[in-house]
């Protein structure tokens, strides 16, 4: 029996975890729209999904203890809802293999464990190919907010742009401060600099337009952002400038920088792609 | 004739039991605040044109929530039922309503309206509750707002401010019922964001440096929670050598730079001997995208 456990097991696993030398990222298709807000606030298609594993777990612990009957409801509930899904979103249709569902159900009705594990295998299947070409994609689309709708004011030159411009002119201040301070020439460096520390102070306007809880803030630009940014301040407007303090400064930001792509930045390129 | 057979009604009957036969039930049944200015009709009035009418409307919540898909931000723009220092729980029906009177004014425990005055209202049940003249009243949702305010150690409360008295007033205004009722303390129900006075915001020149100090307005100025409102500073600064620099500054509440109250803020100037600075101060409120004077001033260094 503990041998049914453990097969069973790894099938429904598979259906998250998969091996591949190439990762694939389609488009989720329309109609899954449906079933995520705003059109949606209740998640259908995922929630089936998690009835779905759970279901197969079900059968699963049952066979192990040998109540069949049980096994046997969870199996049909399986089969229900694998039938339901199947029709939720045409574009995906032909992922489904209803036929496999139905021989999941005999195979538990015959009680028969040899058999119930080759139909798992093989109903599990058509999970994890579906996850395999979809998972990835639809958890970045649908579960993350978009940057793109969000406008920021520029405080330099007080016009609103979009976050990928801001970032370019934070950035190119960034850039213009490192190249001025090489150069020598203090005045531009200040204005530079100046300019940087105040576009950088300004990624915070960011923060609230997805988050509500300050410790989200904090955790990306808390006290040593703010510290660095202030030395910087203090450092540029120096008779001569010390740029190594500079520099270890900055370098400390670009620490910040990196933090914040980590975490945000794969999806906003997968949806940003998604979008051309 | 309405307001006689009231008025024997109220000799025969006493007003006990007289309170059950004019008891709307649907006014205990969250209805939407349109239902409230059948007798509330000045205070609905004012309320629709406040900004908690709009919490919800507003085309810009819309656009930042991506069509209210990030549910956590909804709660606040349409609560439930608002109570002191809580964070309200999202209201499941009329969420155009925004921040509601049903949201502000009527509790589950008590299925009472609860308001700051001692009342007899026949409609619905009331109940005199002094939360609503303190300014924690309103931080469940201005959360930040509040605590600015608390460190200010200034007594006016938010409501003195952005609930402005009106004076004695009717609190209903259906005929005949008003005929019953004595005229009370009312307040405004726009809630005006209002504006810095020119005073409120002292500046001097330093040396190379102008100084800012928010004297007048007890929370950062400007103050935010969700919203990205912002002050401005356009300094023009005219040198003895005949050269003439601009300085432009953002302050923000999100960029933490807003104008804390009571604490000076130290512009740096660019370097030279200052002859004059003309400065203006503008404001951008949250909402809105229109930027306002605040305070203009030309400063002169003293002759030496
Ligand atoms: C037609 C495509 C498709 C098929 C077939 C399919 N799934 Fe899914 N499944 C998805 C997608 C897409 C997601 C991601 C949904 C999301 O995150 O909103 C998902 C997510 C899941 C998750 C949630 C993983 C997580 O951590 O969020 C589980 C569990 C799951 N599927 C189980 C199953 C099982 C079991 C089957 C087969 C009986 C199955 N799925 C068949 C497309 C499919
Ligand atoms: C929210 C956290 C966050 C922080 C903090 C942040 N970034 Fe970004 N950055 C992003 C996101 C999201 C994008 C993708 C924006 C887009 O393309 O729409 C991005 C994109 C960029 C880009 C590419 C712009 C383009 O489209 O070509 C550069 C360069 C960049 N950031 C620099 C920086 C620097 C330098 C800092 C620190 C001083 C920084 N970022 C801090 C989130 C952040
Ligand atoms: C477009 C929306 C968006 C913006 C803007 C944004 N984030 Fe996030 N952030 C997310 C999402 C989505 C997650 C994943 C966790 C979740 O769903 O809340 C996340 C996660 C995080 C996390 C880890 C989990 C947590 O909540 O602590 C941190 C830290 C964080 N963000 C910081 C920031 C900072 C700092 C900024 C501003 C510079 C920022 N974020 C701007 C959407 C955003
Ligand atoms: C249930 C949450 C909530 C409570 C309680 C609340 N507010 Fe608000 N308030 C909001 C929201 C949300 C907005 C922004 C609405 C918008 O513009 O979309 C707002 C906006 C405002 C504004 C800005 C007006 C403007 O024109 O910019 C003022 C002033 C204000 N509230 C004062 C108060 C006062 C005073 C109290 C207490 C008596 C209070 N609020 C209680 C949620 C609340
Ligand atoms: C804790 C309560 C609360 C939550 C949660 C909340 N807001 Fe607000 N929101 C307010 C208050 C209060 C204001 C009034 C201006 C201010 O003080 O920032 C406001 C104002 C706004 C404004 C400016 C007014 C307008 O209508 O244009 C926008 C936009 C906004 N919020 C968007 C959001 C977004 C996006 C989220 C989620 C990330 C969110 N809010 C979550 C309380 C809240
Ligand atoms: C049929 C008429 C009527 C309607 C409709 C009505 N009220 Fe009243 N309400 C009254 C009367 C009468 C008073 C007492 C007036 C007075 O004493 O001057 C009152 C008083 C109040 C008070 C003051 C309570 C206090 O203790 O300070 C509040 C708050 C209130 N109403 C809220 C509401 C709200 C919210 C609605 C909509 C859900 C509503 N009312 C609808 C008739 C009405
Ligand atoms: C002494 C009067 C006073 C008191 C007390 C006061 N405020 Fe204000 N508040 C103002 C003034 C004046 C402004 C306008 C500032 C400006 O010019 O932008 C303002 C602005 C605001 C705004 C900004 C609206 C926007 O869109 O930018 C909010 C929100 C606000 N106050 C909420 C509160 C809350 C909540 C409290 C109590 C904790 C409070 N205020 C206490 C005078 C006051
Ligand atoms: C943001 C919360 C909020 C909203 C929304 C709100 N009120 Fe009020 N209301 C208050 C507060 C706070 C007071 C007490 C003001 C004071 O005494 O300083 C008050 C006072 C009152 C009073 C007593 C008279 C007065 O003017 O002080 C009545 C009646 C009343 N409200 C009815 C209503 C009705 C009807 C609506 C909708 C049209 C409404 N309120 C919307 C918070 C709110």
């Amino acid at each position: 029996m503990g041998n049914v456990g453990l097969v069973l097991g790894l099938v429904v696993a598979g259906s998250v975890l998969f091996a591949a030398d190439k990762i694939i990222l389609k488009k989720p298709p329309e109609s899954l729209k449906k079933y995520y807000p705003p059109q949606s606030q209740k998640f259908e298609f995922l929630s089936n999904m998690y009835s779905m594993s759970t279901s197969f777990y079900a059968v699963n612990l049952n066979i192990n203890e040998g109540n069949w009957d049980k096994a046997l409801e969870w199996a049909k509930k399986l089969k229900e809802t694998y039938l339901k899904t199947s029709k939720m979103v045409p574009e995906w249709k032909d992922y489904f293999k209803p036929k496999l569902a139905e021989d999941f159900v005999k195979a538990v009705q015959s009680k028969n464990v040899d058999r119930v594990i080759e139909a798992s295998k093989k109903l599990g299947q058509t999970c994890s190919r579906c996850h395999q070409d979809n998972q990835i994609a639809v958890k970045l689309v649908f579960h993350f907010p978009s940057f793109d709708e969000i406008k920021l004011e520029d405080p330099i030159e007080f016009m609103e742009v979009k976050t990928g411009d801001y970032m370019k002119k934070l950035s190119n201040s960034m850039k213009a401060l490192r190249i001025y301070l090489e150069q020598g020439n203090t005045e531009m460096a200040q204005e530079a600099g100046t300019n940087f520390v105040e576009r950088a102070r300004g990624l915070r306007a960011m923060c609230s337009k997805c988050h509500t809880q300050k410790i989200s803030e904090e955790a990306i630009l808390g006290k040593a952002f703010e510290d660095a940014l202030a030395k910087i301040e203090d450092l540029i407007t120096a008779e001569k400038p010390n740029k190594d303090e500079i520099f270890k400064n900055l370098a400390l930001i670009g620490n910040t920088c990196t933090k914040c792509h980590n975490v945000h930045l794969i999806p906003e390129m997968v949806q940003e792609a998604f979008a051309k | 004739m309405t307001l006689l057979l009231i008025l024997i009604a109220v000799v025969v009957s006493g007003c006990e039991r007289l309170e059950r036969v004019f008891v709307e039930e649907d006014l205990l049944e969250r209805p939407p605040a349109k239902r409230c200015a059948d007798c509330h009709a000045d205070i609905f009035k004012e309320w629709e044109k406040s900004r908690h009418a709009l919490a919800w409307k507003s085309e810009q919540f819309r656009r930042e929530t991506e069509n209210f898909r990030k549910l956590k931000c909804l709660s606040c723009h349409a609560p439930h039922q608002v109570d002191p220092e809580k964070k309200p729980a999202l209201r499941v029906e009329f969420r155009e309503d925004g921040v509601s009177c049903v949201a502000c004014h009527f509790k589950e425990e008590t299925k009472a309206m609860h308001g700051p005055l001692k009342v007899w209202s026949p409609p619905h049940p009331s109940k005199k509750d002094l939360s609503y003249i303190r300014s924690n009243f309103c931080a469940g949702c201005h959360q930040e707002t509040y605590k600015e305010w608390k460190l200010t150690k200034v007594q006016k409360t938010c409501q003195a401010c952005h609930m402005p008295s009106l004076g004695k007033k009717d609190l209903i205004q259906k005929f005949p019922f008003y005929l019953l009722h004595l005229a009370k303390p009312r307040h405004s129900h726009e809630f005006p964001a209002l504006k810095a006075k020119p005073e409120d915001v002292e500046v001097r020149i330093e040396g190379n440096r102008l100084v800012l100090k928010n004297v007048g307005v007890p929370h950062n100025l400007p103050t935010a929670d969700q919203g990205d409102p912002k002050l401005y500073l356009i300094a023009e600064v005219f040198y003895a050598d005949g050269r003439r620099r601009t300085v432009r500054k953002v302050f923000s509440p999100q960029a933490k730079t807003a104008l804390v109250y009571g604490r000076p803020k130290v512009v740096p100037l660019p370097k030279g001997e200052i002859r004059e600075v003309r400065v203006k101060i503008l404001r951008r409120l949250a909402w809105s995208d229109k930027r306002e004077l605040i305070k203009e001033v030309t400063l002169r260094t003293p002759s030496p």
